[in-house]
């Protein structure tokens, strides 16, 4: 994409724009049986009245189009990919390969449990590793993504007080935590209370005293957090909660700085939801398909969906692995079927080619890397939170604001220089943020180039402003009018 | 380590330069009492080689319809992925990608996701449509959220013949914020509109799939009208295929479209991922969940594509957003569009009548069959019921040995169908299926009678 200097128009019509009557990409079989007439069969009054207006063409141009947008993409296998919080690590092939198999691809999910063993199993085993890996008791796989799995996490809260006669209607989230938490409560029927956090970026425990009474149903925590630290009080916060009778709950988005090192089940967390997208190297496939598994402690088992995957060894009911329908307490279903399957296919390739010292390893070289860009970075962007970080640190582009250059514009110009921006004004709580998560996948010369890139705007910002105000240059399309398009809506294209 | 390029040279020299002593140091922050002082019990280290054997033989236990005839369905088809679909989303500038925060970086995946709303609504004969959603479960869930919003009246009805499944879902997500489901009853098999401005009382959203669960069509447009009547908005669950001869959404007043997309070039993969999508008219668009890409321009007026309507959206708006997605189904939403690029109005018109005239044969050679019958007298798209002189389980076990999965058992979902099987035709099937099908049943049916 950040090809060559001189400015070509890499614009590619739309696919109705390229359309021409009477292109085909395809053939069908030849029918063998009558063919229906339609207003016979359906009725004239249940007819479409004229055709959709779908694009006309041949393979070979279908093809075309989308490696020409496929050209417009930055991706992981080009280089760094730092958006914090994302962990955008490279995704193994081999995953690719396994997750296309026959057997799994084409396999029904009415499919009996004797005709899915191989199916069932893996499902089975996954949910038992990330109990391991986790320290929780029992792992739903069935919520398609990370929002999904807070949403069931926090209904699974709602029904555990409600069983208790409690009426509990509070949920505690620092300031510093994603957007999801807060949307995925109240989309559970809970109101949000906001925890300002700490000096130090960490829950501030003395606030969450006072935040905490009867009408506390629990608490969402992201650990380590989004400025990337440790909550070193994380035993007094859990007291606090549990204290009180609330749950506590674990934003599961940045595991990957725990992996082999920490267990949010010893910590004592109830609850979490793992991200098999950012975690366990499933791609992230331009914003979907992930997967966002629910693990909690024995006694909030009942209440997640159902069916559960289960093994029986003795095989009364004819097989070893089986869907387990029964629980009549759990919340209910949050998927037409059990997840994202063909997903858990590639985390669970993932932690079998890792085994125990590579997830390890993963955490180590996760926490390591980003350790080395702090350091490397943080003599010329305010580094408001110091100290050592874990998977990922928030640097501000406020010293760089003073001179006219935001942390956008910081990201824009990152992009000119062939490399992907960090997430930017995010964590809310700091300003003109940066957020750094470099992931284990980047060597040594990777990191070396985006430290590099990232001084050097640093430079241009003191000696040359516009240089990166007016980025990106270098992209197919430069900086992009969002009022414009929020104002316009232009959402489907009616050119044709 | 092949995914981690680091030696432990490498970590070395940066600690070095990090000024830390040890890696133990990076994780001082970590409590002591916390810390795991153990490997992890899971099995690997695996090499590839070792990797690819346990997944394939995995793979190989389970059936698929390469080794049986299958006729299940309901909700999640066989159909064929034409090969430019999966080399398209293989390529790792789609699939390796993030969401599309930084549009720059990421018109490849913008254009493709505004190329699928609008195949999405022309589908649908509506306005606009989103990204994509979880599936069509979910879709449905959200588009009733959609519609108690709209309406601020908590209660949503929805129709009985409506998948099962999909019921499930709605009453998870509506449930907790106090929101009535009513059930609108069904005459055979499909929803009764006699009947249903009563049960919809003041509901926000009257919710109808057609084809409905047992494939078959529903009276839509006799249901428009008495929604209208109960003042409430009208969801429309529909299978994109279908619309290729069917009346869309669009045609017959429906507030919003919803569905699973599947078909469009996914693999039934167990069940997921699967491609939900909501479309609607322009009144709802700011209400919509989930992303939203819009066309807009850069300063030198070249036309780009960014993620518009975000302050709709959980990162901005965090609890008040229309709903807690960040993720959707884009990859699955890409490959829909390179299935429909491909396709185009007439490839998916063929199709469309392949598969209702081979469901045709189907229900007529099974009707056939002495002591076999179709439930219902409804016209039916891909799929239908037929019923049988004995209970379906025992059927699809006798069949199973013959290598012939003939449907779903719709006992498991409905009472007073425990005879009944849910036959679903795709693509793949031709008369010689049909036939072994027909013929594979009538052996059965002929059995029980002997015994």
């Amino acid at each position: 994409m950040t090809g060559p200097r001189q400015k070509r128009d890499l614009r590619e019509p739309t696919v109705f724009e390229l359309s021409v009557p009477g292109r085909r990409g395809w053939r069908l079989p030849e029918l063998d049986v009558d063919e229906v007439d339609p207003a016979r069969a359906f009725g004239e009054e249940n007819l479409r009245s004229e055709p959709a207006g779908l694009p006309a063409l041949s393979e070979p141009e279908v093809a075309r189009h989308f490696a020409r947008l496929a050209e417009l993409n930055y991706h992981i296998e080009r280089s760094v990919y730092p958006l914090g919080s994302c962990t955008m690590k490279y995704n193994p092939k081999v995953n690719e390969d396994v997750a296309r198999l026959a057997g799994f691809t084409r396999l029904h999910p009415e499919t009996d449990a004797a005709s899915s063993q191989g199916a069932l199993s893996l499902m089975y085993n996954l949910s038992r590793h990330l109990c391991e890996i986790s320290g929780m008791d029992a792992v739903s796989l069935e919520p398609p993504a990370g929002a999904s799995g807070e949403l069931t996490g926090m209904l699974i809260a709602r029904a555990h007080h409600r069983e208790r006669g409690e009426d509990r209607h509070k949920v505690i989230v620092p300031d510093s935590a994603h957007g999801t938490n807060p949307a995925s409560l109240t989309l559970a029927g809970f109101t949000p209370v906001e925890l300002k956090s700490g000096p130090d970026g960490r829950v501030d425990v003395d606030a969450l005293r006072k935040a905490v009474g009867e009408d506390t149903a629990g608490v969402m925590i992201t650990n380590p957090n989004t400025l990337g630290v440790f909550e070193s009080r994380i035993g007094d916060v859990i007291d606090i909660v549990h204290g009180v009778g609330g749950l506590v709950y674990l934003d599961g988005a940045n595991l990957n700085a725990s992996l082999g090192i920490v267990r949010p089940g010893d910590v004592g967390f109830d609850m979490m939801h793992f991200n098999l997208h950012k975690t366990f190297s499933a791609p992230h496939g331009g914003g979907g398909p992930g997967a966002g598994p629910v693990g909690v402690k024995s006694f909030l088992k009942e209440y997640l969906p159902r069916p559960l995957p289960a093994r029986d060894e003795r095989r009364s009911r004819g097989v070893e692995y089986y869907m387990d329908h029964e629980g009549e307490r759990s919340i209910g279903k949050v998927h037409s079927w059990y997840g994202n399957f063909l997903v858990m296919v590639k985390a669970y390739a993932y932690i079998l080619a890792l085994g125990p010292e590579g997830l390890r390893r993963v955490a180590e070289n996760a926490v390591l890397n980003a350790n080395y860009l702090q350091e490397k970075l943080k003599d010329v962007y305010e580094l408001p939170y110091d100290g050592r970080c874990q998977h990922e640190f928030v640097l501000s582009a406020s010293r760089q604001k003073a001179g006219g250059v935001k942390a956008l514009d910081v990201a824009k110009r990152l992009l000119d220089l062939g490399l992907h921006a960090p997430t930017v004004y995010f964590p809310l709580i700091v300003k003109e943020a940066l957020m750094v998560e470099p992931t284990e996948t980047e060597s040594r010369r990777s990191l070396d180039g985006f430290v590099e890139a990232m001084r050097r705007i640093a430079r241009e910002a003191e000696e040359d402003p516009e240089k990166v105000t007016r980025a990106p240059v270098a992209t197919p399309v430069g900086r992009l009018d969002e009022v414009r398009a929020a104002r316009e809506l232009d959402v489907v294209w009616e050119g044709d | 380590m092949p995914y981690i390029p680091n030696t432990d040279n490498d970590r070395e020299q940066m600690l070095r330069e990090i000024g830390a002593e040890s890696l133990d140091d990076l994780f001082a922050d970590v409590p002591a009492e916390f810390r795991l002082d153990r490997p992890l019990d899971i099995p690997g280290p695996l090499s590839e080689q070792e990797l690819t054997r346990h997944m394939a033989k995995l793979a190989s236990m389970n059936t698929t319809p390469e080794r049986v005839l299958s006729f299940l369905g309901g909700g999640v088809y066989d159909m064929h992925v034409p090969s430019l679909v999966s080399h398209v989303t293989g390529m790792p500038q789609f699939y390796t990608a993030y969401t599309p925060y930084q549009a720059e970086a990421s018109q490849g995946t913008l254009q493709a996701i505004y190329e699928f709303q609008t195949l999405i609504a022309r589908l649908t004969g509506m306005d606009v449509a989103n990204a994509s959603l979880y599936d069509g479960a979910t879709a449905m869930a959200e588009a009733a959220l959609l519609a108690v919003g709209a309406k601020r009246t908590r209660k949503v009805a929805v129709a009985e013949t409506v998948s099962p499944a999909f019921r499930s879902v709605l009453r998870t997500y509506v449930g907790s914020l106090g929101v009535e489901v009513a059930e609108l009853p069904r005459d055979g098999g499909a929803t009764d509109p006699g009947r249903l401005a009563d049960a919809a009382d003041g509901a926000a959203a009257v919710i109808v799939q057609h084809p409905n669960f047992f494939g078959s069509l529903e009276p839509m447009r006799e249901i428009r009208a008495e929604a209208s009547k109960a003042g409430s908005l009208l969801i429309a669950v529909v299978d994109p295929l279908s619309l290729a001869v069917l009346a869309p959404p669009g045609e017959y007043g429906a507030d919003v479209a919803v569905g699973e997309g599947q078909t469009l070039g996914a693999p039934m993969g167990f069940g997921g991922p699967l491609l939900g999508f909501v479309a609607t008219g322009r009144e709802h668009l700011r209400r919509l969940p989930g992303r939203v890409v819009g066309a807009t321009e850069d300063h030198e007026g070249r036309r780009g594509y960014v993620m518009t309507l975000q302050t709709r959206e959980q990162h901005i708006r965090r609890a008040r957003a229309t709903s807690n997605i960040c993720t959707n189904q884009a990859l699955v939403a890409l490959g829909a569009t390179v299935y429909l690029s491909l396709l185009g109005d007439e490839g998916l018109k063929g199709l469309a009548l392949r598969v209702a005239s081979t469901a045709r044969y189907a229900a007529q050679v099974l009707a056939r069959v002495d002591g076999v019958s179709l439930r219902f007298e409804r016209p039916f798209f891909r799929e239908f019921v037929v019923e049988l002189p004995f209970d379906a389980h025992r059927a699809k076990a006798d069949l199973a040995e013959a290598g012939i999965w003939p449907g779903v058992s719709c006992g498991c979902y409905y009472e007073g169908l425990e005879n009944c099987l849910l036959v679903s035709v795709s693509e793949n099937h031709d008369r010689h299926d049909v036939d072994t099908l027909a013929s594979g049943v009538e052996a059965i049916v002929a059995q029980g009678r002997d015994t």
